[in-house]
């Protein structure tokens, strides 16, 4: 199983793919904090939960580190590698539980990188805008901490959801459909369902309060269920299947 | 001898589809097999199940005594391959090949090993993108042999390679097979194979027409000999010494069935008979090769 995870994280390492995505995901969380800080009024960025609400941004990430989770299930059915990796390891459920792993290993440097990103430019625009930084030192850890492992996590359901989703074009729209549609919609109608979606859980972990959110700890629970959930069902289906 | 490789009565079914119907075969270690027969015979289907990928719908296949998904660091017993196309177009061919020797521990040192025994140093550290077809088929055959495998199960191990790259892979395998590994080798043209295996097993739609050693094979082949010397009754001597029969033909020749004109010649020759002509007349190895697996089809 570690041998397997090391082997994942090279597959991670070993193309091009992952710089792309990492590369994306700056450009993404750059411009969306630029705009955030430098549009918003200099009165409302005061306040503590638009503070947030600014260094938050950074859990974009979630977005790259979930398609990086994809794209390593998913890039070895569409390029027949899936065939090798299981003839080497034919305990199908070791190497879905391996890709999971890496996945979530990937996710925190996903999310290293955001939160740098993130932090640097939102604490820039702030300072240089004369805005006194109001968070304490519990908000900076929960955006922090939560931040980063709720990344991880997203890394984690991407190569959960590529388990399940094999196709990758699928995988990927399905992702995205998911992440910025499907969760924003639920929750904008029916909120006290819409709250549990792993995107809302998210903005729970790293303790956002918009209303109707969960706490902080329920958001953590509830995204670590999602990953499970995803990863058991993936397993289930990849032990099955037949490998063409 | 224990078979390493057993198939009892394997069978497997894809919808309406019987793509393999009731397969037994085994395999003695040290032995070359040619697994022939025409596309969509079901060869692809059988390698998948001996190899656990896919789920027999009833029978058996094992190999080592085990289904392939119990055998412990399968890639250190058994090296298979069976797409040419199997990398990542952004990966290095050394990248693929430590991605999947991490997975059961193999050294990167390893990678290297198998790199030069295909010939594949200088591309090591490029992308496969750039690689041939040729190149491809390599890196998959280097990436089998990793674990330094004692059993090799190779799908059409020669489709898209050109002659030279056919007459590289018809001398690799005879490497390995004096080495004394076991060789199972898939393909849907008989004469790429012919010079490589002992012995064939033939599938036609899914059922397995013919089990042979390769030189009973030949001796079905339906064709004779014909040939006009100057004195047909030494030779015709000389052929019967042989226990070969002897028929006579057109204009003073004769017709020798199921001989190879190389072993005619050569009694010829030792008899000390001069020959005006000798010919091989119809019958090859493909014809039986295509008779038996469009007998099954009727």
């Amino acid at each position: 199983m570690i041998a397997q995870t090391r082997a994942e994280l090279l597959k991670v390492r070993s193309t091009r793919t992952t710089i792309g995505l990492m590369l994306g995901m700056v450009a993404l969380i750059l411009l969306f904090t630029l705009l955030t800080g430098l549009l918003t009024h200099a009165d409302a960025l005061t306040t503590r939960e638009n503070q947030r609400q600014l260094l938050s941004l950074s859990n974009l990430a979630g977005v790259f580190s979930a398609l990086a989770g994809v794209l390593l299930v998913t890039s070895e059915y569409r390029y027949g590698t899936i065939r090798p990796t299981i003839l080497f390891n034919p305990a199908r459920s070791k190497v879905v539980a391996a890709k999971v792993t890496a996945g979530a290993l990937a996710g925190i440097a996903f999310g290293v990188l955001g939160e740098a990103i993130g932090w640097a430019i939102g604490y820039a625009i702030l300072s240089g805008r004369g805005i006194t930084v109001v968070l304490d030192s519990g908000d900076v850890l929960l955006l922090v901490l939560g931040g980063l492992s709720g990344v991880a996590l997203w890394g984690a359901i991407g190569a959960g959801l590529g388990a399940i989703i094999r196709n990758q074009v699928g995988a990927v729209i399905t992702l995205l459909a998911w992440g910025f549609v499907v969760d924003n919609l639920l929750f904008g109608l029916v909120p006290s369902l819409g709250r549990f979606t792993p995107t809302r859980a998210l903005d729970a972990l790293v303790g956002l309060t918009t209303q109707h959110l969960l706490s902080p700890g329920a958001g953590a629970i509830i995204l670590i269920a999602w990953t499970a959930a995803l990863a058991a069902i993936g397993l289930a289906l990849t032990t099955r299947r037949d490998i063409d | 001898m224990t078979p390493v490789v057993v198939a009892k009565s394997l069978t497997k079914r894809f919808g309406d589809l019987l793509a393999v119907d009731d397969l037994s075969f085994s395999l003695q270690p040290g032995t070359v097999t040619g697994f022939l027969g025409p596309n969509g015979a079901g060869k692809t289907t059988t390698l998948r199940m001996l190899l656990g990928l896919a789920t027999p719908t009833s029978g058996q296949a094992r190999i080592f005594d085990k289904p392939y998904a119990e055998i412990e660091r399968p890639a250190l017993r058994i090296g298979a391959v069976l797409e040419a196309t199997d990398f990542h177009p952004g990966r290095s061919g050394r990248d693929h090949l430590r991605m999947l020797g991490q997975a059961v521990g193999v050294p990167d040192s390893r990678a290297d090993e198998v790199l030069g025994l295909v010939e594949l140093t200088d591309a090591a550290h490029r992308r496969v993108k750039g690689y041939s077809l040729g190149m491809r088929q390599r890196l998959g055959l280097a990436a089998a042999l990793l674990g330094d495998p004692e059993l090799l199960i190779l799908d059409e191990p020669a489709n898209g390679l050109d002659p030279e790259g056919v007459r590289w892979l018809r001398d690799f395998l005879r490497t390995l097979a004096a080495e004394g590994h076991t060789v199972l080798i898939s393909s849907h043209v008989l004469a790429e194979v012919a010079q490589t295996v002992d012995q064939v097993l033939i599938i036609s739609r899914g059922r397995l027409v013919a089990e042979s050693s390769l030189a009973e094979l030949t001796a079905r082949v339906g064709g004779s000999v014909r040939v006009r010397v100057a004195d047909p009754s030494r030779l015709a001597a000389a052929l019967h010494e042989q226990d070969l029969q002897v028929t006579a033909g057109a204009d003073q020749a004769l017709l020798v069935p199921g001989a190879s004109s190389e072993r005619v010649g050569e009694i010829a020759f030792a008899a000390g008979v001069p020959i005006h002509e000798l010919v091989a007349d119809g019958g090859s190895l493909e014809e039986i090769f295509l008779e038996l697996t469009t007998e099954a089809q009727t």
